[in-house]
C-alpha cells in the first residue's frame, strides 16, 4: 500500500462537455478510515466527480488519487483498492445473486475456495438474500439489487468505498444496517466517500462534509467548521445546505405556486 | 366538452413516435425510407405481377387462391404478431399509468389496438398486394378492391383480437415478459422457417420451370378447397363472389365474416377488462413459483486465483443460455446458416468440390462472426461499467470475448467442414486443409468482429441488433471480407505454386509452369496471408485503443 495519508485525493478536477463545465476545479482529501459526505443539489456535479475518482470518466484537467495511486496513470493499482456503487447499480439480470458475486470475485482475482465461499454466505445472510440467492437478479426488487450491489463491493474488502446514494430504495431496516456497517467498516480503516441527498444520514455518519453547487465545491469541513463558515452556531445541516446552495426560498416558491391565477 | 381518452392516448403515442423519428439519425431514417420504397416496389411489383398472372391464367383456382391467401395471412399473423400484441396490451410499462388514470379498460383496449395490430398490418400489406393482383388479373370491378381493403383490415383486427383473447388466458399462469420472449422466439423461428421454405420452393420451381407449360396446381387447389369452411377463408370466398358477380354470395360471406369478427373482438375486449382488473397485465405480476426452483446446495468453487477472462466467458455463457430474446435470434440464424451452407451453396459446373468446401467454410466463418463476435462487447450493456471499474485491461476484455466467441464458431465450422469433406469424399490431406482453413478464418474473423464491436459500441441498446453502430458494422463487414479474400487468395496461390512446380500449367492462366513462377506464387501467397493477418492486428489495435478511452455510455447513465 502507498504511504500517502490520504485514501482519496481530488486535485483540481475539472470536467467539461463542450462549453459546459460540469465540475470546476474541485479539490479535497479524505484521510483513511473517514466517512466523508458529499452533498449537492441535483446536477451539482457529485456523480461526475465520483465517476472521475473511480476512473469511469477521464477528467478534462486535474488528478484523482486512490491510496496514492493515480486513477488514470496507475489504474490497476487504484481499481484493486476501490469499490464504487452507482446510484442505480447494474447487476447482470440473467445471473443469480450468488453467480453475480462469484463473477465479481473472479474479476477482482479473489482466491477461490472455502474462505471466499464463507464470505459470500455471510454477506448473503447479512443482506437477507440467502433464501433468494438462486433467483435471477432480473427478478429482484430495486432494494434487493442495491443490496447485492453492496455485497459485491464488500466481498472483496476494498480499502476505499465510493457510494452514490447507497440507501436508495432500501427498507428502513436495511438502511439502518448499511449505516451501521459503514460505521463499523470505517472504524476498521475503510475510507467511505458517501454521496447522498438524505441530510440526516450525512449528519449522523460523516465526520466531514463537502457541499457542491453548480460544479463548484462551495464548502468542506466538519459540522462545526461549516457552521462557522455560515456564521450560525445552531444551524442544522439542512440550514447550512440551503444557505450555501443559494436559490429562491421554498416558502416563496410555494406561495407562487398556490397564488390564485388571474 | 371533455376529450375522449382514446384520442388522448393516441395523440401521446403519436407524439412519442414523432419525437423518436425526429431524434433519430437522419441518414438512418432516409436510408430506411429509400430501402423500404425500393424493396417495396421491387417485391410488391413482382408479387402483384405474379398474382395478376395467376388470376388471369387460372380462373378456376381464383376462389382457392383467395381463400388460401386469407388463411395463410391469418396463420402468418398468428405466428409473427404475438410479440406486438403482448408488448402493447399486457407488458407495456405505461399500462400502469393508464390503469391508474380515470380511463375505462375498453378505451385502453381500443387505443392500443392500432399498435397491437402494427406487426399484423405489415404482414397484411403483402397479402393485400397479392389480393389486388388477383383482382387485376381477373378484371374485377372497383368494389372488389374496396371490399378487399376492408376485409383484410377486418382479418387483421380479428386475428389481433384472437391473440389478445388467447394471451388474456395464458397470462393467468405465465408472466407477460416471459410470454413475450417466448413469442418472439417462436415468431423468429417460424419466420425463418417460412422464409427458407419460400426460398427453396422458389428455387425448385424456377429450376424445373418449363416455358409454355402451365404449372399443375390441381393438388394445391383441391387441398385449399378442403379448408373452405375455415373462418379465415370466408373473406376469400366473398371476394371471389365479387369477381363472379354473385351479389348474394358476396353479402353472405361478408356478413358472416363481420359477425364473426364482432364476436371475437367483443370477447377480447371483455376478457382484456377482466385481465387488467385482475392485475395480471401489469408487468406480469403472476405467481412467484414460476421463478422459484428447488434449492441446490451451494457449490464451493475449486481453489486457485479467480481469472477475469474466464469469469467474463462463464458469465456470458450462463447469460446467453438464459436470455430467451438472444436465443430467439440465434436459432433462426442457425436455420439460415445451415440451410444456406448445405442446401443453397452447391458446386457450380467445373468447380472442384474442395473449392466448394472452402467457400462454405469461409461463408460460415463470416456469418457466424458477424452474428456472435460483433455484438460480444456491446452486449455487456451497462455491465461494461463493472468491467471498467475492475482491474481488467481492455486487452484482457477483448481477449476473453474472442476466446468465448471462438469456441462456438470453430465448433460449427469444424463440424460443417468435416461433414462436407467426408460427404464429398475429399482425401484426408484435403480434409485437413479445409479444417486448418476453418481455424485460420475462425480466429481472424472472430477477432475482427469483436474488434469492430469495440470500435463502435452502443451500450445503451437493449437490442443486440442495434448494439453496434454503422461504423462498427461496416468495419466488421469490410475487415472480414478483406481478411477472407486475402486468406482464400493465399490458399489458391499456394495451389497454383504446387501445380507450377510440378510442371503443370493452369489452363487460362498466362503463366508458365516454371520454378520461378512457382516461387513468385508462393511469395505473393505469403504476402496475402500476411496482409490478412495485418488486418486482424490493425482491428485489434484500434479496438484496444478505443476501449481504453471510451466513456460515452458511462457519462449518459
Amino acid at each position: 500500500m502507498s504511504q500517502t495519508p490520504h485514501a482519496v485525493e481530488a486535485r483540481h478536477l475539472v470536467k467539461g462537455y463542450g462549453v459546459v463545465r460540469a465540475v470546476q476545479d474541485v479539490s479535497f482529501q479524505v484521510p483513511r478510515g473517514e466517512i466523508f459526505g458529499f452533498l449537492g443539489a441535483n446536477g451539482a456535479g457529485k456523480t461526475t466527480t465520483l465517476r472521475m475518482l473511480c476512473g469511469l470518466i477521464r477528467p478534462t484537467a486535474g488528478t484523482a488519487l486512490i491510496d496514492g495511486f493515480d486513477v488514470f496513470a496507475q489504474p490497476m493499482e487504484a481499481k484493486a483498492r476501490l469499490g464504487y456503487l452507482d446510484e442505480e447499480p447494474f447487476i447482470h439480470p440473467h445471473l443469480t445473486g450468488r453467480e453475480f458475486l462469484d463473477y465479481i470475485a473472479d474479476l477482482y482475482r479473489m482466491p477461490r475456495g472455502p474462505e471466499r465461499h464463507r464470505r459470500m454466505e455471510r454477506l448473503l445472510g447479512l443482506f437477507e438474500l440467502a433464501d433468494r440467492d438462486g433467483e435471477l437478479v432480473g427478478a429482484y426488487s430495486h432494494g434487493m439489487k442495491q443490496k447485492i450491489g453492496l455485497a459485491s463491493l464488500l466481498i472483496r474488502e476494498p480499502s476505499v468505498l465510493l457510494l452514490d446514494e447507497p440507501t436508495n430504495g432500501l427498507d428502513p431496516r436495511s438502511a439502518r444496517l448499511v449505516k451501521d456497517l459503514l460505521e463499523e467498516l470505517a472504524t476498521r480503516g475503510t475510507t467511505v466517500l458517501l454521496s447522498t441527498h438524505i441530510l440526516e444520514v450525512a449528519q449522523a455518519l460523516c465526520r466531514r462534509i463537502a457541499i457542491m453547487d453548480r460544479g463548484h465545491l462551495v464548502a468542506t469541513g466538519t459540522m462545526e467548521e461549516l457552521r462557522t463558515q455560515a456564521g450560525s452556531a445552531q444551524a442544522t445541516l439542512e440550514d447550512l445546505f440551503l444557505s450555501l446552495t443559494a436559490g429562491p426560498e421554498s416558502s416563496e416558491l410555494i406561495e407562487r405556486l398556490l397564488a390564485p391565477q388571474p | 366538452m371533455s376529450r375522449s381518452a382514446v384520442g388522448i392516448i393516441l395523440r401521446a403515442e403519436w407524439r412519442a413516435w414523432r419525437n423518436r423519428i425526429a431524434k433519430a439519425n437522419p441518414l438512418r431514417v432516409v436510408g430506411l425510407v429509400v430501402f423500404a420504397l425500393l424493396g417495396g416496389t421491387v417485391f410488391g411489383g413482382f408479387l402483384f405481377a405474379l398474382a395478376a398472372a395467376a388470376g388471369h391464367l387460372l380462373p378456376s383456382a381464383r376462389d382457392a387462391m383467395l381463400s388460401g391467401a386469407f388463411t395463410a395471412l391469418s396463420v402468418l399473423m398468428l405466428v409473427v404478431g404475438f410479440p406486438s400484441v403482448i408488448a402493447t396490451y399486457f407488458a407495456g410499462r405505461d399500462l400502469m399509468q393508464l390503469v391508474l388514470a380515470p380511463v375505462r379498460s375498453i378505451e385502453i383496449f381500443l387505443a392500443r389496438s392500432l399498435f397491437a395490430m402494427s406487426a399484423n398490418l405489415l404482414v397484411a400489406v403483402v397479402f393485400l398486394i397479392f389480393v389486388a393482383g388477383v383482382g387485376a388479373g381477373s378484371g374485377a370491378s372497383p368494389l372488389y378492391y374496396l371490399l378487399a381493403l376492408a376485409l383484410v383490415f377486418v382479418q387483421v383486427l380479428l386475428v389481433t383480437a384472437l391473440q389478445a383473447t388467447f394471451m388474456a388466458a395464458v397470462l393467468r399462469w405465465v408472466p407477460a415478459r416471459i410470454a413475450r420472449d417466448v413469442a418472439v422466439a417462436v415468431a423468429s423461428i417460424a419466420g425463418g422457417g417460412l422464409y427458407l421454405a419460400w426460398n427453396l420452393t422458389l428455387r425448385q420451381t424456377l429450376g424445373s420451370f418449363a416455358p409454355r407449360h402451365q404449372p399443375d396446381l390441381s393438388s394445391l387447389v383441391s387441398s385449399l378447397q378442403r379448408i373452405e369452411w375455415v373462418p379465415s377463408s370466408w373473406p376469400g370466398h366473398a371476394l371471389s363472389a365479387v369477381i363472379e358477380g354473385n351479389a348474394a354470395a358476396t353479402l353472405v360471406w361478408t356478413g358472416i365474416t363481420l359477425v364473426f369478427a364482432i364476436v371475437v373482438v367483443g370477447a377480447a375486449a371483455l376478457l382484456y377488462e377482466r385481465t387488467l382488473l385482475a392485475g395480471l397485465g401489469l408487468l406480469g405480476g403472476v405467481p412467484s413459483r414460476w421463478r422459484t426452483r428447488r434449492r441446490k446446495p451451494p457449490r464451493v468453487a475449486a481453489a486457485g486465483a479467480g481469472s477475469p477472462g474466464f469469469a467474463i466467458a462463464r458469465k456470458d455463457w450462463i447469460a446467453y443460455r438464459r436470455d430467451i430474446r438472444r436465443l430467439s435470434r440465434f436459432l433462426p440464424a442457425m436455420i439460415f446458416l445451415l440451410a444456406y451452407a448445405v442446401l443453397l451453396i452447391r458446386p457450380g459446373r467445373g468447380i472442384d468440390l474442395f473449392w466448394n468446401d472452402v467457400f462454405v467454410v469461409a461463408f460460415v466463418s463470416l456469418f457466424m462472426s458477424m452474428m456472435f463476435a460483433t455484438t460480444a462487447i456491446p452486449a455487456e450493456r451497462r455491465g461494461y461499467q463493472l468491467l471498467r471499474l475492475a482491474p481488467v485491461t481492455s486487452w484482457q476484455l477483448i481477449r476473453a470475448k474472442v476466446l468465448f466467441t471462438l469456441v462456438p464458431v470453430l465448433a460449427l465450422t469444424g463440424v460443417i467442414s468435416l461433414g462436407l469433406s467426408l460427404a464429398g469424399g475429399n482425401s484426408p490431406w484435403k480434409t485437413l486443409q479445409v479444417a486448418l482453413l476453418a481455424v485460420w478464418l475462425g480466429v481472424g474473423c472472430v477477432s475482427i468482429g469483436v474488434s469492430a464491436g469495440a470500435i463502435d459500441p452502443n451500450f445503451e441498446s437493449a437490442d443486440d441488433r442495434r448494439s453496434v453502430g454503422i461504423v462498427g458494422t461496416f468495419a466488421a463487414m469490410g475487415g472480414e471480407l478483406a481478411f477472407g479474400l486475402f486468406s482464400v487468395g493465399a490458399l489458391a496461390l499456394f495451389y497454383l505454386a504446387a501445380s507450377l512446380a510440378a510442371g503443370n500449367a493452369v489452363a487460362g492462366l498466362p503463366v508458365a509452369a516454371t520454378p520461378a513462377f512457382a516461387l513468385a506464387s508462393v511469395v505473393i501467397a505469403v504476402a496475402l496471408a500476411a496482409a490478412g493477418a495485418s488486418v486482424v492486428v490493425l482491428m485489434l489495435w484500434l479496438a484496444n485503443s478505443h476501449l481504453r478511452g471510451f466513456e460515452n455510455s458511462i457519462v449518459s447513465n
